[in-house]
């Protein structure tokens, strides 16, 4: 799990990440997952793609977002997702909560 | 380039639990220098390929530790390139010898997987991928079943042509005392095994394993023997979603280009190869990559047996990495004994005919780093 400076510097960078929407390139229902996931398991993650900022110089813009708040029928590429704040994985109680960005099917 | 495979030593693959990963090291890399008939004193450098046991036994610094247990003075040093260390490994050593610093170097890939919990080795194996996919929560299996899923919606692959690689690669893994599990399956076991990450089955993914493999490589050309005479590496982005395309391995692509190149033979000369099947899908993109076949061919270029055992280029004799097993950073040095013991005619119940030409692929991460080999007698 990350350090308190760590989670601290990466809070800082979520507002550029916020409320974007993209769609579902392809998709993956995980059922063994890594440590700090465990008790999610199975979840769907998907890379999401998004039109890219003005000036970026990218083709197109993805990354890889765990998918919250979704039913069965929105695990389909071309799938609309807007981005959202969610809490990321699981900490013992004496360490730091991390937030992050999921997508959530609209 | 001409970098003789002085000599080999390989230890049983599997979880071997009465056994360190020094130990395993040392067993190999004992194995090695006197299958080449090097004296100890005339090996001048080490280099150790290694991924994960910083992370699981706090052991870093793995290059001293082994060559002083085999009493060696000389340079060492760890790589580290995730599931392609060992492969790196190799390819650095064969710098040192071009540049004329080093005659003999002992290559040793080694990891010890089966002494953390899965989730711990999972979790150890994501620092191979980017900081944006840990924090989905992803898997190296997810990762690769994204690209499956690319794979599937383009071109049309199906389950069935995945789980085929599966059962050749074991069919392979039967007729090799090395490998972990050296027994047939059937495409029925690989489809209802259970979901790891779908469409990804257990029976997709290669295993946690123990194991070390080592060579000896050498300046000395001027015997009969099997020769490296192609290495390159190539590199592209960390993170899977930056790619341009979800169902190639850019780097896989320019790599062998320039390994081929170097070698002076083309893909159509290859007569037997060793490639990164971590889990199924990946066999496929490397046949395409490599060319093989043309892209999007890969499931039914498999299916048609010209990769098995007898067929025009057979691929992962040694049971790869999904049959004979996946000690990361042992894996690439592991390639290159197959191919080595092929082209000695020295592969017992899988031995390739007229096999004279031969080509290993090591991938690290989802294809962030690929490295290349070319081997000839």
């Amino acid at each position: 799990m990350s350090s308190p400076v760590t989670v601290w510097r990466h809070h800082k960078n979520i507002k550029n990440y916020l409320g974007k929407t993209g769609k579902i390139v392809v998709w993956t229902k995980i059922f063994i997952a890594p440590a700090g996931f465990e008790h999610e398991a199975p979840y769907p993650v998907a890379i999401v793609e998004f039109s890219p900022s003005a000036g970026s110089g990218l083709v197109t813009d993805r990354m890889p977002l765990q998918l919250v708040e979704y039913e069965e029928k929105h695990l389909k590429p071309g799938q609309k997702i807007v981005t959202v704040v969610r809490k990321l994985g699981k900490v013992g109680l004496d360490k730091v909560i991390e937030y992050g960005i999921k997508g959530k099917p609209v | 380039m001409k970098i003789k495979v002085a000599g080999v030593g390989l230890t049983k693959f599997g979880e071997i639990w009465d056994k360190s990963l020094l130990d395993l090291a040392l067993e190999a890399s004992k194995e090695a220098i006197s299958d080449s008939r090097l004296a100890l004193s005339q090996i001048d450098a080490v280099f150790v390929g290694n991924m994960l046991i910083g992370k699981i036994a706090g052991q870093d610094h793995l290059g001293p530790v082994i060559a002083s247990s085999l009493g060696l003075s000389c340079a060492s040093f760890r790589i580290e390139g995730a599931c392609a260390s060992g492969g790196l490994a190799v390819h650095l050593a064969i710098q040192g010898i071009l540049a004329g610093t080093y005659k003999n170097i002992l290559v040793v890939g080694a990891e010890k997987m089966s002494d953390a919990p899965i989730t711990q080795i999972t979790w150890a194996l994501m620092g191979a991928g980017s900081s944006k996919e840990r924090k989905a929560g992803l898997t190296f299996p997810a990762l690769y079943a994204l690209m499956a899923e690319a794979h599937m919606q383009k071109y049309g692959t199906t389950r069935k042509q995945l789980a085929n690689i599966a059962v050749k690669n074991h069919y392979h893994a039967s007729l090799n005392k090395m490998a972990q599990y050296p027994f047939e399956i059937t495409v029925e076991q690989v489809l209802e095994s259970s979901l790891i990450s779908s469409p990804i089955t257990l029976l997709d993914c290669s295993p946690i394993t123990d194991g070390a493999a080592a060579v000896v490589l050498s300046a000395d050309d001027s015997k009969k023997g099997v020769y490296i005479t192609g290495s390159a590496v190539a590199s592209d982005t960390i993170d899977l979603a930056e790619r341009e395309s979800l169902t190639e391995l850019k780097a896989t692509q320019i790599a062998s280009k320039t390994a081929l190149k170097q070698a002076g033979v083309e893909i159509k000369d290859i007569k037997i190869a060793e490639v990164h099947d971590c889990f199924t899908i990946a066999e496929i993109l490397a046949m395409e990559d490599l060319g093989f076949c043309s892209p999007g061919a890969g499931g039914k270029f498999i299916a048609s047996n010209a990769t098995r055992l007898g067929g025009k280029c057979p691929v992962n004799t040694s049971g790869g990495l999904k049959a004979c097993g996946h000690p990361v950073g042992a894996t690439g040095v592991k390639q290159i004994i197959e191919i080595t013991q092929q082209l000695r005619e020295t592969a017992g119940q899988r031995q390739v005919k007229n096999a004279n030409i031969g080509l290993t692929q090591n991938v690290g991460g989802t294809g962030a780093t690929v490295v290349v080999h070319v081997l000839q007698n």
